[in-house]
Parts: structure tokens; sequence; C-alpha cells
């Protein structure tokens, strides 16, 4: 998956926006109704497409906030297994709304380090968690607290892996059955 | 606002668009081509054209327009990128996918539409045609045909996927990997996430119990 596709999935998580302008119910989608200062959530994609016609003001979601960042950046630190993130789309929103909305959400500077932060470090679990899995050959693992872009960034590499991993051991044993194709 | 005609599913718009969601991922991530999902195609393209409709019917320049076309524009990347995805694989492994399909019994779900098993049917009579004309009928009599079953790879079923569960599983069998190693089983929690062997799991992303991710 491309990361354009995840933050495609990530833009339809719902997000708070103040309108400048009314509309009715909007079908499908169930959005609106908008009327101007009343706060409204609709999905990423539209509060961007809103915001850059200057038609509303985005509200950052509760946890795109210093104190609590600081806090699971320093919680992700200390564990060595993977804490649970605010949103499993952290990652795609802290960007999209860092990159369109700054100017609503204060301290976005110390924001974007604070997640930068905490991606890095989970990153860096994540290489070492999947260096052990081909290490021991491990059949399966759970892995909840993961979000899509993680799983997305290490995921083809990891499957590739093990399926280069799987066709060599497998050839190794002779006679079994004619799967090889050796053409 | 709109109903469509005769829906066997009863599904609201969001419903339907998160189904056609669920099968773009899964189809996405799975090694093999899945089944065909007709009903979930055709309302999306009726849901579709009866939005365009709409449009064509509002006044231009209505805030409503553009939001509207941008959710057209949505969900038309989901459904063209669901079938291109299929018709990847479909070309990847037609002499399997044909075969497959031939063997499914009655009353068991097509693995292709219509209008995907005469593009499949095609693709191998070019294949076979191209082969002719540019080798085939150079070579030695007796060297002269090609299985194509054999010759094309099949879909590699031992592949590692990630998945989501979205309806708990018991007992699942996690096949060992070496000799050394037993087989064991898991259960598979209600939204958790796993790493695991396609094989395994195969019928549960058929029945929708799972999520690949």
């Amino acid at each position: 998956m491309e990361p354009a596709e995840a933050e495609f999935l990530a833009e339809k998580e719902l997000v708070t926006i103040v309108p400048n302008f009314s509309l009715d119910r909007i079908h499908l989608g169930d959005l609106g109704p908008f009327n101007p200062g009343l706060p409204v959530e609709v999905p990423v994609w539209l509060a961007i497409n809103l915001k850059q016609r200057q038609k509303c003001r985005l509200i950052p979601p509760e946890w795109m906030d210093v104190e609590k960042l600081a806090e699971i950046r320093d919680q992700e630190r200390k564990e060595d297994t993977f804490t649970p993130m605010p949103s499993p789309y952290y990652m795609e929103l802290t960007k999209l709304l860092l990159n369109y909305a700054s100017d609503n959400i204060p301290k976005a500077d110390e924001i974007r380090t604070l997640v930068k932060d905490t991606w890095d470090t989970r990153m860096a679990k994540l290489r070492l968690s999947a260096d052990s899995f081909v290490r021991q050959q491990e059949a399966h693992a759970k892995l909840d607290n993961l979000t899509l872009m993680e799983i997305n960034t290490i995921g083809t590499f990891l499957t590739q892996a093990l399926d280069h991993m799987y066709k060599l051991r497998t050839n190794l044993q002779p006679g079994e059955s004619a799967q090889s194709q050796d053409f | 606002d709109s109903d469509g005609g005769s829906e066997e599913l009863v599904l609201t718009p969001a419903q339907l668009i998160r189904s056609l969601e669920q099968a773009w991922l899964n189809e996405k991530f799975a090694p093999e081509l899945l089944e065909s999902k007709p009903e979930i195609i055709e309302c999306v393209v009726e849901q579709l054209d009866h939005m365009e409709a709409n449009l064509k019917r509002a006044k231009t320049g209505d805030l409503k327009v553009s939001v509207h076309r941008m959710e057209i524009e949505r969900i038309r990347y989901v459904l063209s990128s669901y079938l291109r995805c299929r018709l990847v694989k479909i070309e990847k492994f037609f002499p399997h996918v044909l075969e497959k399909e031939k063997s499914q019994a009655e009353g068991e779900p097509s693995i292709l539409s219509p209008e995907e098993f005469a593009f499949a049917k095609e693709y191998m009579a070019n294949t076979e045609t191209y082969l002719k004309n540019v080798a085939l009928k150079h070579m030695p009599p007796n060297l002269q045909k090609v299985a194509l079953l054999k010759s094309v790879p099949k879909p590699n079923l031992d592949s590692f996927v990630f998945l989501r569960v979205l309806e708990r599983q018991e007992n699942i069998l996690v096949e060992p990997e070496t000799d050394e190693q037993r087989e064991y089983t898991i259960d598979l929690e209600e939204g958790s996430q796993h790493l695991i062997r396609y094989k395994t799991i195969a019928p549960l992303v058929a029945s929708g119990a799972v999520q690949l991710i």
C-alpha cells in the first residue's frame, strides 16, 4: 500500500471544524448541517478542503496537545513494547493538519517534533521486532498497538523477506511436492 | 436520498462504501484472487450514477456540488483501484484463475465476474497465440506445446499477511516454520492485529471475519 493510500484512509477520520458559512445536511456521509460559528464534525478530507477555501477554522483533536504528546513520547521511550496511540492515524493526521491548518494549532512546531520523536522510537522498536521475528522464524505475531502507517512502512519488506526465507527453506527439503517452479 | 431499486442487501450508502473499502483492502493484500463481489460493485456503480445525476440537476457554484464531487471521486478511486488490482492478478495467474473458476461447484460463489471471465479467456488465447507465433511454431514438432498451468507460477498462499480481527475466532492453527517447532493454536480477539500466513486464515477473509491490512 502506498503511503498516499494510507493517508487516503486516514482522511476519513472525523475532525471538528467551525464553519463560517451555512449549508443544510449533505447526504451519503450524513455531513452537516453547517452553521456559522457552530462546531461540527466532518471527515478530514472535507475539513482540509474547506480550510483551503477559507470556509472554516479547524479545531485540533484533543490528543494534539503538547503535554499529552510529551507524555506519550516518554511512555513510548520507557516501554519495550508498543504503547497504544491516541489515534490509529496519528502520523497522517499530524502531517495533514499541521500542513494545512497550522495556524489553528497552538505550538505546531513542538507538536511536529514530539510526534516525530514518538514515531522514530516506534519504528526503531519495529525494526528490532521484525529482525527477531525473522531470525527466530516465528509463524505468528500479535501487533495490536501498531498503526496502519507503521505496518505499511515495514510491511512489504517484511512479508517479502519472510516469503524468500520460506522458499529457501522448503527447497532444502528434497522430495517435497513438486511445487518448485524453476522456469 | 438514494434507495435504488431492488437491493437484496439493505445497506445504507455508508455501509456500502465500507464494504467496498473492505473488499478493496482484502484484494490488495491477498496473494490470490478473491471471490468477485458483484452485489457490491453493482450497488456502488448505481450509487455513483445516482450522485452524478443529482449533481447535474443542482445549481453550479453551490458548495454542495463540490462536496458531492469530491465524495464521488473518492469512491471512484477505491472502485477503480479494486478492479485494477483484480485485473493484475487475473493477468498474473490466468491459467490458475480459469481453472479454479471451472472447478467451482454449483452454488459456490464465482471468482470472476462475467466480464472478468471473458477477459481472462481472451488473455489466455492471446498469450497462446503469441507464444505460438513468436517461438513455438519454430520449435521441433514434439516441443510445440506449452503447459500454461505448469509454467505460470501459482499464487503463493504461504505468504505472510497482516490482518485485523472483525469477529472473534477461536483455535486457529499456526503451523510451524521449522521442523523443530510444533504447531499451536491461537485465539483471535476482536480488534486485535496479527501477522500470519495467508493459507490458514484464507477462509476467514472470505467470510469477512478478518480484514487484511
